[in-house]
């Protein structure tokens, strides 16, 4: 469970998060979305200290983040993924060095971490991309890297800052499939930050409504499930105009 | 082979020998050194993952002063230095203290920039997956510049070249030194030409290995 309490975060005279209460309960996916500004993003990465705030705790499963300094934060951070908008791979490592680098931080055993390697990038559908650079592969695909680098030490947490967002739309519904899966077959919860409705609608259990830096409300919902669109123009044209009365111009 | 390369084979060889040591002891303080300098004055600029003001403005105006040197005025300025450090302020030994000094300053300011050009979303990542401050300089900061970290070596590679070739006013010799006294103040056009000529080549295969090197490494 993580818990938010009282977090306050400021940006010189901004205030990007007020001081904001919220817990995300095990194992479910946890929508927060809000306009841009609204401070979604800034509370998200308050969750694993990339943004310390200046008042307020952190605590993710019975563990106090923000009473953590140096080592013991580097350890507890191996155990929260992380996955962004840019995906933010390593340019000049392959796909499997973007994966491993995650295992060498967290001293994983060195006979083992090609086997959890591999074991990831199937999980993600890229076994057979290992030895590409990040240059060579779509946004979904390296969007799949990112998920599988940040799997690869068994996280209880998924934070997925914007994880759809430079990503066209059946790739879209292709992340959030395999999001989906992260949660279910290996019930990592998972917290997503989007400002896109339908991402939200999609696959949240629990949505926290977020403007001006506070929570404006947090509701549960019942996700709507993935809408994949077939990826011809005939489809987009009867998506448009399938509620009747538009016709061709 | 023209016959005043053969007269003076021996002294050429030899001055080549010197700019050769007086350059590669630069590039070993370049690396040793200013590339830890140039890393510290890219993690504590402002903005960067550890925003240090006072180290950063302690570096940035060491760098810029040693930079703002004539380098002439450097090498003098700084005999009592080398006098203390190598015991005497003349030769070749001596020449590669203040090369040094100029070429910590010169590759820590290319350091900097190469590193400025490592997208912040990669360091976020790596500080994201519980990386170590030594962990994300050596498995994401060089690793994501390393294009860039070449290029400004050969860069400056090229600069302790040019920097060497005064070093005759210390006694240090090297092939601008002979060029000079040999070609130069003895009024022999060709042999100095002809050094002219080695330099060329010098530069010019330094800077082919350079760009050839960076752009293998590079993946982005």
């Amino acid at each position: 469970m993580i818990i938010l309490h009282n977090v306050s975060k400021n940006f010189g005279q901004f205030k990007a998060v007020k001081s904001v209460s919220l817990s995300v309960h095990n194992g479910e996916i946890h929508g927060i979305i809000g306009a841009s500004g609204a401070g979604k993003s800034t509370l998200l990465r308050i969750m694993n200290l990339l943004e310390i705030p200046e008042a307020g705790d952190v605590e993710i499963n019975g563990k106090t983040l923000t009473k953590m300094r140096g080592k013991d934060l580097r350890q507890a951070r191996k155990s929260i993924g992380m996955i962004f908008q840019h995906f933010n791979l390593v340019a000049n490592k392959t796909v499997y060095e973007n994966v491993a680098v995650s295992l060498k931080l967290a001293r994983f055993p060195r006979r083992q971490r090609k086997g959890r390697v591999m074991e990831c990038l199937q999980f993600v559908g890229l076994e057979r991309f290992q030895d590409k650079y990040p240059a060579q592969l779509s946004g979904g695909q390296k969007q799949r890297v990112a998920i599988a680098r940040a799997l690869a030490n068994n996280p209880q947490v998924l934070l997925c800052d914007e994880p759809t967002s430079s990503l066209d739309p059946n790739t879209t519904a292709e992340i959030l499939g395999v999001l989906e899966n992260v949660n279910k077959s290996l019930g990592v919860t998972i917290v997503i930050v989007s400002h896109e409705m339908d991402v939200i609608r999609s696959i949240c259990n629990r949505v926290t409504v977020m403007a001006d830096g506070e929570v404006y409300d947090t509701v549960s919902i019942e996700p709507k499930g993935i809408h994949i669109l077939d990826n011809n123009p005939k489809s987009f044209v009867e998506q448009l105009t399938k509620d009747g009365d538009v016709g061709h111009a | 082979m023209p016959e005043i390369l053969v007269q003076y084979e021996a002294e050429i060889w030899q001055s080549i020998g010197e700019t050769f040591i007086m350059v590669g002891v630069s590039i070993i303080a370049a690396i040793l050194v200013g590339l830890p300098v140039g890393t510290l004055l890219y993690l504590c600029r402002k903005g960067q993952l550890y925003e240090n003001h006072f180290i950063f403005s302690i570096l940035n105006l060491l760098v810029n002063v040693t930079r703002s040197f004539p380098f002439l005025l450097l090498v003098v300025f700084l005999l009592p230095f080398t006098r203390m450090v190598i015991g005497t302020a003349m030769g070749t030994a001596a020449a590669t203290v203040p090369l040094s000094i100029i070429a910590i300053a010169h590759y820590s300011r290319l350091v900097e920039q190469s590193l400025l050009d490592v997208p912040r979303g990669v360091m976020e990542a790596a500080v994201s997956m519980g990386a170590s401050v030594r962990e994300i300089i050596l498995k994401f900061l060089y690793v994501e510049a390393r294009s860039g970290l070449v290029l400004g070596l050969t860069t400056s590679i090229i600069s302790f070249i040019s920097y060497s070739t005064i070093m005759g006013v210390v006694g240090g010799g090297g092939i601008g030194d002979f060029a000079i006294r040999y070609g130069y103040q003895q009024f022999k056009d060709d042999l100095m030409m002809y050094m002219i000529i080695i330099m060329v080549i010098l530069v010019q295969l330094i800077q082919f290995t350079g760009t050839t090197v960076s752009r293998m490494i590079d993946k982005r």
